[in-house]
């Protein structure tokens, strides 16, 4: 049973600061420093899971979340990897995926079914019959879930910080210390980080023992806390590699966006366990999950242990196992402990028994957990022999036969990676410049070698980033393996797991290949090896060796999944940030909130949509008269705005837009209308000539910025002497509308406003309410108005003038609303509205916006293209007085004949004309159309009387002679 | 309980491989088929079983379903926007429906529910235009209010944090999610065991044309003549026309995705949302899978971004403001066959013998089983399928577009 | 996030930058067949290589021809359109 341990000299827990915690309904206590589930070894606590398909009691397996054995749940907290998870005052911990909690887990009766659930059965079950498969689908979700979602969890976002740096070190073990030394020492911003909370990496788990690596690393952490030039970031996760040197840190305090000029990946090795039956036992753990135990939170795993060595570090762990009280009961060696080095000889002076060519065939269990281990001695072909199996007693053991390079970065980086006998692992043959790999990863496995090549990785980098300095060789990789390439022992039980995580047996990665998925990428996709939450850290490099052996196909052939990235999943709350909506608000914006307007979205920019505090049909009816009786105040600051200088100004425009602009009058306006190089309408507005070299341009809100760039191009492309200067924020504007209009606006300006000194269409600059303008008299909606352009900061004082002036003649903001309906009235159209993305201007019976005679134009050639092509064609129609029956909406369809033929663009109930009046867009097949069949909702038919536009005021008789209108409402 | 489930205690041999392994490419074949996609394996499967055209070969560089099939986010629906989309796409779920059966391989074929949010009054506007398509041709679909959204979803935020609330939905009642990877394999083991070869790592390097007509593929293993050759490669296609000689208007996009940890089941529907650019869905391991839009450069690669994974949880938080605690555990990319109009481009091609299947963009997957049946029709008939007919490469160079384009601002 | 080099401020993210497409030289649009008009807005050469395309720096206003490998999404040459242009000789 584990334990806590006297002091240990370099634990990481405070014994003078107690922390009580729960898990699964019961009180402990542990230390600070603890992780949970160092914590909870402590109290003797060793089953901390439940497997993920047969619900298997799990225990602690890497110490270091390379496996998922201990995933649990803290209120709203899902998913918490014990092993990892620093202990904290009142936590209340659950193990997640079980039934009725993890002692009694009724899910566990699902590895009675296992022999009717092999790799891949539910591909091939529960589809017949049909109508059942909700209802298994529902069991299944039920059964495969891990955590689960506290939906009412109001965890808040973290906010993101930005670093940068010359070189990033990745991994503070030895090689990682080294080569931050070495390149703050050659003057380099160093930036080093390691996931764990204290610098060390493998000195303080498997070297952690050993008093020569000890002075090393007391030299090595003094000098680099000591650095100046070195940013340490402990406790720091290295989650992906993406282009030019950005790299994600993930910290408890949130994402750390780093960009380096250069990245040392010094991120060591994942320990790899041996695949025999019984290996996920709680007891059975790899040898640094024991060693970091013991050294970091002073637990002894286990009473009395058995060590499955295939390397030089398995007998390092059985010294310090034996240091820490364990009595070790035997070593077995896969190979030849001679070739193992020092330690060897410890361990034999210890008295302990040290097994040539013997593998462990069998864990067993007692109660759900170890509880002793069947050893066999390998015949020449390294398959287990019967004959002479021996069986030892014990809680605990400890595997050290394999690592494989915790390589993820490097493979995101682009590195190809090869497969070298020595150290017997993958190693970077080729890596993307300004990328380097030292210490384990990079295959370097003696500890001052990690030393030597975490320098010369520094030499590197520095080079790379053009500081001069002496090149270090790199050290080698040594001599001997440090990895047993077949690690794998079959039986005729199973229970043998590849993937704990994902609950994969031997026979089920056999049974995938022989199925036909014998593809590594294929293998993975049907038996889920490597797709658990600890992402293949402890299972690819087994399923690897186990698809080539079965293939007989060397490991290079057989390939590696692609490393995706994260390197640990990370927190949503971390990814996504702060939350920042960009939202453009006029200058009028708070005069608009105080007086009852209700805001819409148009692009980024709030407009007010109508004014309450009646209700929209209410308000907007009453907007809609107050512009055709008396005078209306709207802000159209959202439209683009743009300024054009230069000789070639008029060219540009003649070039860019549809209609011929370059000739319009000094002081003068006219409709600009835009299309792509494919002839679809893109944008309209106001083109206003203001000198012989001077242009002002509006633009509908969301393709301002659109347009702007693409005048920018074309003057670009076509070596214009243009300058395009950009207004829309500068500038605020408003339209004021109505036959009253000139009443309101006369005594604030000193523009003329009398029809001959400021005709239909004209522009004039002057002052409004003292402040510079510019007026445009346009006819949008239908009537004498002005569009009146000012400073963005003045605009709020001309506002508030124009309305104060107003107020005796009835003046009446309106908005967005109002104003579609007004247009409407007048025929007018809205691109994006009563067009689409396919829309030209002859789909919109815009023809005479389309000049075929100026020479060149954007989109020009296709609209020559198009000119007798167009499908469409918009029309106007209209309810009668008082009708009664089903309204269409807009987008329902015109039907001809029983197929779609149209549909309805626009529609609304007309003030003014006392019926509900709109646009359609139809198939020009139609022809010339008395009325036009629309399905609405329900499916029911209505008819539609079709009638020509402008709907009101078909002369537009009221905007160009106003006297006409006023006539009309004296 | 299912027998089968008895039947594998009984008998713990693994089944029959579903593909086999032929040894070597014979000298000729009937139909060489480029890419063991979906869209290949599914259109030998067509050719075999429809039409009884077995001496086919589906040439794949990689391996079976390796590109877009096992990279998407598995959605299948057909509520598009144009009658061309509609007919096709309706016909295309009609299939997969069925598919289980025809297979006798569970391809989780899971009927959601399928909720195109609306934050503004335009993009209401669209879903009621493709709404109204969509239930002239019989696909049930219909724009639905706040009230019916969280009815069917009441985790939802409908007030997304204050910025751009959802003010309704296309709802999609067919909308379901499908294990992709099994609709390739099945398609894969139907196909072989008619008799048709599959190879995989088998890359093509030329395409040999005589005369205005395809005679022939070069391959890394050799040589093959072919009496029609079908390109089924998606992000492939540019590499593979220019073999040919024929330009075409795809653009290669990368598009990406990403999951969360496996939870326990708390969504059933599919939910996407245009103006956030975020698509969720979660699976029945319980991984909520999401994606976003294409991003925006051309680039022939699969490689992930952070931003993307930033920008999709920012805006998922927004919808469902309780995912800060649960994790994004892998993120990966597709390469999407682009074309202007947001339609595929399919059938006859200037070159006699040579057949397109591509501009598969963000909806190839869920045309798999109507791309399968329409390509294999038309290459055993030589012309093109009547309900693929719009979607010939030569509109183009006619300027009659589909109109697909008016609604698909996120594509998924 | 990637960096591309704006030719008036130097590298910045790419976040920054608007894509524009392909830099392609436009036929005469008086000469050329409806067809030959039709491929040339429509189509592309949409295999990997080494292109030439337009992007948008928002903040410094600056239009730029990149050179850039679409099968890697390196950046090989960044060049103002003016003076992209002004190599090029007239454009249009």
């Amino acid at each position: 049973m584990p334990s806590r341990l006297p002091p240990q000299p370099r634990e990481r827990i405070d014994r003078s600061r107690s922390v009580s915690f729960r898990f699964e309904g019961r009180d402990y206590a542990g230390y600070v420093g603890d992780t949970v589930s160092s914590a909870l070894l402590a109290n003797g606590v060793d089953v901390l899971g439940r497997s993920f398909k047969y619900h298997r009691p799990r225990g602690v397996f890497s110490a270091a979340n390379h496996d998922a054995n201990a995933l649990m749940q803290a209120g709203g907290e899902l998913n918490l990897r014990a092993d990892v998870t620093e202990l904290q005052s009142g936590l209340d911990l659950a193990a997640v995926n079980t039934v009725g909690g993890l002692r009694r887990d009724r899910g566990r009766m699902v590895e009675w079914l296992a022999p009717m659930l092999p790799v891949g059965f539910y591909y091939k079950t529960f589809h017949k019959p049909r109508a059942l498969f909700p209802m298994w689908e529902r069991l299944i979700r039920n059964m495969a879930g891990l955590g689960r979602l506290d939906t009412a969890d109001a965890t808040q976002r973290q906010p993101k910080e930005h670093a940068f740096c010359d070189v990033l070190v990745v991994g503070a073990g030895p090689s990682g210390l080294a080569a931050a030394l070495a390149a703050a020492e050659a003057g380099a911003r160093v930036t080093l980080v390691d996931e764990q909370p204290t610098p060390g990496g493998s000195l303080e788990s498997e070297f952690g023992g050993d008093e020569q690596a000890g002075a090393i690393r007391a030299g090595l952490l003094e000098r680099m806390l000591a650095h100046p030039g070195i940013a340490f970031r402990p406790g720091a996760v290295a989650a992906g590699y993406y282009a030019d040197h950005w790299v994600p840190l993930v910290t408890a305090q949130g994402l750390v966006k780093l960009r380096a000029r250069a990245v040392i990946v010094a991120s060591g090795a994942f320990e790899q366990p041996a695949v025999f039956r019984g290996n996920d036992l709680p007891g059975v753990m790899l040898a640094s999950a024991a060693q970091r135990l013991v050294h970091q939170y002073a637990v002894k795993p286990c009473e009395r242990t058995v060590v499955f060595a295939a390397n030089p570090s398995a007998y390092r762990a059985a010294l310090d196992l034996v240091r820490a009280g364990v009595a070790v009961a035997a070593v077995a060696d896969l190979g030849d402990p001679a070739t193992r080095g020092a330690p060897v000889d410890a361990v034999k002076a210890l008295g302990i028994e040290v097994l040539a060519h013997t593998a462990v065939y069998e864990a067993r269990a007692r109660d759900g957990r170890l509880a002793g281990v069947e050893l066999r001695r390998l015949d020449a072909a390294d398959e287990p022999l019967p004959e002479g199996a021996r069986r030892i007693e014990c809680d605990g053991l400890l595997m050290s036969v394999g690592w494989a390079p915790a390589a993820a970065l490097l493979y995101q980086a682009g590195t190809r990676m090869v497969y070298a006998e020595i150290p017997g692992q993958l190693v970077p043959a080729e890596l993307p410049a300004g990328v380097f790999a030292a210490g384990r990863v990079n295959g370097v496995f003696e500890l001052q070698d990690r030393l030597a090549d975490g320098r010369a990785a520094a030499a590197e980098a520095l080079a790379h980033l053009g500081i001069a300095v002496p090149q270090a060789s790199r050290p080698g990789r040594g001599s001997e393996a440090h990895s047993h390439a077949y690690p794998i022992f079959d039986h005729p039980k199973g229970r043998n797991f590849v993937d704990l995580d994902e609950d994969l047996q031997l026979k089920d990665l056999k049974r995938a290949a022989a199925e036909g998925f014998d593809n590594i990428e294929l293998l993975k996709r049907y038996s889920t090896v490597g797709m658990g939450p600890s992402q293949g850290k402890h299972s690819n490099m087994n399923a690897v060796r186990v698809l080539a052996r079965l293939n007989g196909r060397s490991i290079d052939d057989t390939g590696t999944t692609t490393a995706r990235p994260f390197y640990h999943p990370v927190p949503v709350k971390a990814l996504a940030g702060r939350r920042l909506r960009p939202e453009r608000r006029t200058p009028m914006h708070a005069w608009h909130a105080a007086h009852g307007a209700e805001f819409m979205a148009a692009g980024h920019w709030l407009r007010p949509k109508f004014y309450g505090p009646a209700p929209q049909d209410a308000a907007v009816a009453a907007e809609v008269r107050a512009v055709r009786e008396g005078v209306g105040l709207i802000d159209v600051s959202t439209l683009g705005k743009i300024e054009a200088f230069g000789r070639d100004a008029g060219e540009l425009l003649d070039r860019a837009y549809t209609l011929r602009l370059s000739n319009i009058k000094q002081d003068r306006t006219r409709y600009a209308l835009m299309v792509d190089e494919a002839g679809v309408i893109v944008d309209d507005g106001i083109a206003a000539r203001l000198g012989e070299e001077h242009f002002y341009l509006t633009t509908t809100t969301t393709a301002a910025e659109g347009v702007y760039r693409t005048l920018q191009r074309l003057a670009a492309e076509w070596r214009l002497q243009v300058d395009l200067v950009a207004r829309t924020g500068q500038n605020a504007a408003m339209n004021i509308a109505g036959p009253l209009t000139a009443e309101v606006l006369a005594p604030l300006t000193d523009v003329d406003l009398s029809a001959e000194a400021f005709p239909f269409l004209g522009a004039r600059r002057g002052h409004v309410a003292g402040v510079p303008a510019l007026l445009m008299r346009v006819g949008f909606v239908g009537e004498l108005g002005y569009e009146i352009h000012v400073p963005a900061a003045q605009a709020s004082h001309v506002w508030t003038a124009l309305m104060e002036a107003g107020r005796e003649h009835g003046i009446r903001p309106f908005g967005v609303e109002a104003q579609r309906q007004l247009r409407l009235e007048k025929g007018h159209i809205i691109v994006g509205q009563d067009t689409d993305g396919t829309s030209t201007p002859f789909d919109a019976d815009m023809g005479w916006a389309v000049k075929f005679d100026k020479p060149f134009f954007l989109g020009k050639r296709s609209l020559q293209v198009l000119a007798d092509k167009a499908r469409y064609r918009l029309v106007g129609f209209a309810l009668p007085p008082g009708y009664a029956g089903p309204l269409p909406k807009e987008c329902h369809l015109v039907i001809d004949g029983g197929e779609i033929a149209g549909r309805v663009t626009s529609i609304g109930a007309s003030p003014s004309l006392g019926r509900v009046i709109g646009l359609a867009m139809i198939e020009r097949r139609l022809g010339e159309v008395a009325s036009l069949d629309i399905r609405v909702d329900g499916g029911a038919m209505m008819q539609a009387p079709v009638v020509p536009t402008p709907f009101y005021d078909p002369d537009n008789l009221r905007q160009k002679a106003p006297s006409v209108a006023k006539e009309a409402a004296a | 309980m299912p027998l089968r489930l008895l039947k594998n205690a009984i008998d713990p041999r693994p089944d029959a491989r579903f593909f086999t392994q032929p040894e070597r490419l014979k000298k000729r074949y009937d139909v060489v088929i480029i890419g063991g996609g979906g869209h290949g394996l599914a259109c030998a499967y067509y050719l075999a079983k429809t039409h009884g055209i077995t001496d086919v070969a589906v040439l794949e560089q990689g391996y079976i379903g390796g590109g877009n099939t096992g990279r998407n986010t598995t959605i299948v629906r057909s509520n598009y926007l144009t009658p061309e989309g509609v007919k096709f796409y309706d016909q295309s779920v009609r299939l997969f429906q069925d598919l289980s059966d025809d297979f006798d391989l569970n391809i989780f074929y899971s009927r959601r529910g399928h909720f195109t949010l609306a934050h503004t009054d335009s993009a209401l506007r669209t879903m009621r235009w493709r709404a109204e398509v969509n239930k002239h041709y019989g696909v049930d679909s219909e724009v639905v209010g706040r009230e019916d959204i969280a009815a069917a979803c009441p985790e939802l935020d409908l007030d997304c944090g204050g910025h751009l609330p959802i003010q309704g939905a296309l709802y999609h009642a067919p909308g379901a999610v499908v294990r992709h990877d099994a609709v390739a394999w099945g398609y894969g083991r139907g196909a072989d065991r008619r008799g048709v070869e599959i190879h995989q790592k088998t890359r093509v390097t030329g395409i040999r044309v005589d005369g205005g007509r395809v005679t022939g593929v070069e391959t890394d293993r050799g040589a093959v003549e072919a009496g029609a050759v079908v390109s089924m490669v998606a992000g492939s296609t540019p590499r593979i026309t220019g073999m040919v000689g024929i330009t075409t208007p795809i653009v290669i996009h990368p598009l990406q995705a990403c999951v969360t940890e496996p939870l326990k089941p708390w969504l059933d529907t599919i939910i996407v949302s245009a103006s956030l650019h975020v698509y969720v869905s979660q699976s029945s391991r319980g991984e909520l899978v999401m994606g976003a839009s294409l991003d925006p450069a051309e680039l022939h690669s699969t490689r992930s971004t952070l931003d993307f994974t930033e920008e999709l949880t920012d805006h998922m938080l927004d919808l469902f403001p309780f995912l800060g605690q649960t994790r994004l555990m892998r993120q990966w990319g597709g390469m999407a066959d682009m074309t202007p109009d947001f339609a595929p481009i399919m059938g006859t091609t200037p070159v006699a013998g040579f057949y397109l299947d591509s501009g598969w963009g963000t909806w190839g997957f869920k045309a798999t089983p109507v791309s399968g049946m329409t390509m294999a029709a038309t290459v055993a008939s030589g012309r093109d399928h009547e309900l693929i007919e719009p979607f010939n490469l030569s509109r183009f160079e006619r300027f009659a577009l589909v109109g697909e384009r008016g609604a698909a601002s996120v594509g998924h | 996030m990637k960096l591309i080099d704006c030719p008036s401020i130097g590298p910045r993210p790419a976040a920054e930058f608007v894509y524009g497409g392909a830099w392609r030289p436009m036929p005469d649009p008086d000469a050329c067949s409806d067809a030959d008009w039709a491929h040339y807005v429509f189509h592309r050469d949409g295999a990997p290589g080494v292109r030439r395309e337009l992007w948008y720096h928002g903040p410094s206003g600056t239009w730029l021809v990149a050179e850039r490998d679409t099968l890697s999404d390196r950046f090989l040459r960044t060049t103002s359109l003016a003076d992209a242009v002004a190599e090029e000789g007239d454009y249009a």
